[in-house]
């Protein structure tokens, strides 16, 4: 016959002979509970799964977007400026933009002597939609004519052929370096282009040369351009409509670093307005576009936007995080009766709420776990589908995943505190 | 023999909206290491809640009870799930079975609360089931089996930790009167074994099958006769 073996009240001992189930033992339990009710663990799984996956990939999306698109900036330069001319004025009245050209040849030789800070400056003259005809194929494509340097600023290489070369800019020959969209259209290969006869307002050219594909970049198709010498453009196609010197529509800047950029673009406005004559309180005939700035404020916006779209998901995960609460405050209660049973043949209040705790972790680890791979699958999916580069900020799966646990936890924990410690009698006759 | 188990005044009030209900009334209350007792009563008679008392499953408004030798009204909870856990087997007349669990699993339960480790459990609970005549059953979940062999189930859990006490509330309240001559002779078979067994019923029929009869009315006992009477005596049903 046993005996009832329990150490005299006070004795040291006393503590230490309470028994205590293993944590592997309640983690084994546990999960045999939660495998044995596989539509309420799969339930609560869910809503895990849902907040957690909608985190990771909407964070993805919007870094995604504003990754491709500081790439396409970059592309651009981050020590490159553009200067176009603005509105020619007669007496400080306005005479609309395009109506003459304020800048002018002699402006961007200028800046290339007399500005410290620049690099390489490139002269511009360009025309869209113009006619360009190979035989019977005609398109209609925007003609750039300009110098040596603009493949240098704008990394523009040739994938066949050569860019026009300094002779042929000097004597203003009609030779052409096409765009490989341009390429595309009018000849079969990169050979037969070479050498290629194309027809631009009359006037015979010959292709010297076929571009690299850019791609797109803020909508516009870098591969459908055709290059030709700056003189032959302003000569041949444009016709001169400055009041003094030759007219251009702008030209590039690339400055010595990007550190240089601010004190190039203060150097350019002085001796531009030092040139046309315009007084310090006087409004500027040119427009300065800054890469840097453009960044710097698209950075700005997507930042906010990809907080916006973070709140956005941390909604989610927060009624994600109101439905687990609300399903595991359901399933404690269900098991109430549970409960009393276990009690009643010996589990303590200490081993019943770590029994729900865990029950509550491993649907939350778990159900972070596929959250995190759904997330990052379909993340990687509209990555492809969108073209954007796939990014995944380690903190939106760290968000994601802490913030399931201590939901779950709370969720599971409070109403499973409540529940052991229930009178094993009230638990038992509950149904 | 020993007084397994000693109440003196025990008392239990329960407090309903405001008023004050004494459930029992000073009860004094000595049943010795060995017996078959039957707690007789009729609903409302407080033999339910002596039974609870008695298993630990509730503490009294005052009294003193003692268990084999020990004062159990200083113990805390912990404590008290560790007695119940050791000493005492449950059984209800409602199985109280985990339904999701198979017979082994069910039986197997109160070993995982005493550490016992697993290899140990599985050998132990198909003994146990195999003692109550389940040995074929023990894949089955309750809701594959009938009354009879879910009550012999919850004997069988009752048993596996060897306890000195066996408590049964109604455990033939939910069944037919052929099963229920199976289940009392089961457990008359286990009081032959050494077994102390309480059981609470307001069946005359089957109280006569144990060795003394406690009366309840209103919370107090107003009788307590050891009848003498040994029913079946040398029923041997549990070895089917």
């Amino acid at each position: 016959m046993k005996k009832l073996d329990l150490p005299p009240p006070n004795s040291r001992s006393r503590r230490r002979k309470k028994r205590r189930v293993s944590l592997r033992e309640i983690l084994i339990m546990s999960i045999e509970t939660l495998w044995n009710n596989k539509l309420r663990t799969g339930l609560t799984m869910l809503g895990v799964i849902i907040g957690i996956a909608s985190v990771i990939m909407i964070t993805a999306v919007g870094q995604g977007v504003q990754k491709s698109t500081a790439l396409q900036i970059q592309a651009l330069g981050t020590n490159v400026m553009i200067v176009t001319a603005g509105a020619a004025r007669t007496g400080g009245i306005s005479q609309g933009a395009g109506s003459a050209s304020t800048l002018t040849w002699e402006d961007s030789q200028a800046i290339a002597t007399q500005v410290p800070a620049a690099k390489l400056v490139s002269a511009f003259l360009q025309r869209p939609q113009i006619q360009v005809v190979r035989g019977n194929l005609n398109i209609a494509t925007l003609l750039v004519g300009t110098d040596l340097n603009l493949p240098k600023i704008r990394n523009i290489q040739p994938q066949a052929g050569l860019f026009f070369s300094q002779g042929d800019l000097d004597a203003g020959r009609p030779v052409a370096f096409i765009g490989s969209k341009v390429r595309d259209e009018l000849f079969s290969t990169d050979k037969s282009a070479i050498g290629g006869d194309l027809r631009i307002r009359g006037k015979h050219y010959t292709v010297v040369g076929v571009a690299e594909s850019k791609g797109l970049s803020a909508g516009e198709d870098l591969d459908d351009v055709i290059y030709i010498p700056f003189t032959n453009m302003s000569s041949q196609i444009v016709g001169n409509n400055a009041l003094t010197g030759i007219a251009i529509n702008g030209f590039w800047l690339e400055a010595i670093d990007a550190d240089q950029l601010n004190s190039a673009q203060f150097q350019v406005t002085n001796i531009l307005r030092l040139r046309h004559g315009i007084k310090t309180s006087g409004i500027d005939d040119f427009r300065i576009i800054n890469f840097v700035d453009i960044m710097s404020a698209f950075t700005n916006v997507m930042g906010s936007l990809t907080l916006m779209v973070g709140a956005i998901a941390g909604i989610s995960l927060v009624v994600g995080g109101i439905g687990i609460a609300n399903i595991m405050l359901v399933s404690v209660m269900e098991r109430t009766r549970e409960i009393g049973i276990r009690k009643a043949v010996g589990a303590t209040s200490g081993s019943i709420l770590s029994q729900f705790l865990t029950e509550a972790i491993v649907i939350s680890v778990v159900g972070g776990v596929i959250g995190v791979g759904l997330g990052i699958a379909l993340a990687y999916i509209a990555a492809m589908l969108f073209k954007f580069p796939f990014v995944i900020p380690l903190w939106s799966i760290g968000a994601g995943f802490g913030l399931s646990l201590i939901v779950g936890v709370l969720a599971g924990g409070i109403p499973a505190r409540n529940a052991a410690r229930l009178n094993p009698i009230s638990a038992l006759h509950s149904e | 023999m020993t007084n397994m188990i000693r109440m003196e005044g025990i008392t239990q009030t329960f407090h309903l909206e405001g008023m004050d209900l004494p459930v029992l009334k000073q009860i004094d209350l000595s049943i010795d290491e060995g017996e078959y007792v039957a707690i007789m009563g009729t609903s409302g008679s407080g033999k339910s809640t002596l039974m609870n008392i008695i298993g630990c499953l509730d503490r009294p408004t005052s009294g003193v009870y003692i268990l084999d030798g020990r004062d159990l009204t200083t113990l805390d909870d912990d404590e008290l799930a560790d007695i119940r856990n050791q000493y005492i087997g449950f059984v209800f007349q409602q199985f109280n079975l985990l339904p999701r669990l198979t017979a082994l699993e069910n039986v197997m339960l109160p070993m995982i609360y005493a550490d016992v480790p697993r290899s140990q459990r599985l050998t132990a609970a198909t003994e146990s089931l195999t003692k109550v005549g389940l040995s074929d059953r023990l894949t089955s979940r309750p809701s594959q089996l009938s009354g009879g062999q879910q009550q012999r189930v919850a004997i069988a859990r009752a048993l596996v930790n060897h306890p000195a006490l066996v408590l049964a509330d109604e455990p033939t309240g939910a069944l037919d009167s052929k099963t229920s001559q199976e289940i009392m002779a089961l457990l008359t078979e286990l009081n032959q074994q050494g077994t102390t067994i309480v059981v609470v019923t307001h069946d005359a029929s089957v109280a006569a099958q144990t060795k003394r009869t406690i009366e309840m009315v209103d919370g107090v006992i107003v009788e307590a006769e050891h009848s003498g009477n040994n029913f079946l005596p040398n029923a041997s049903l549990m070895q089917r």
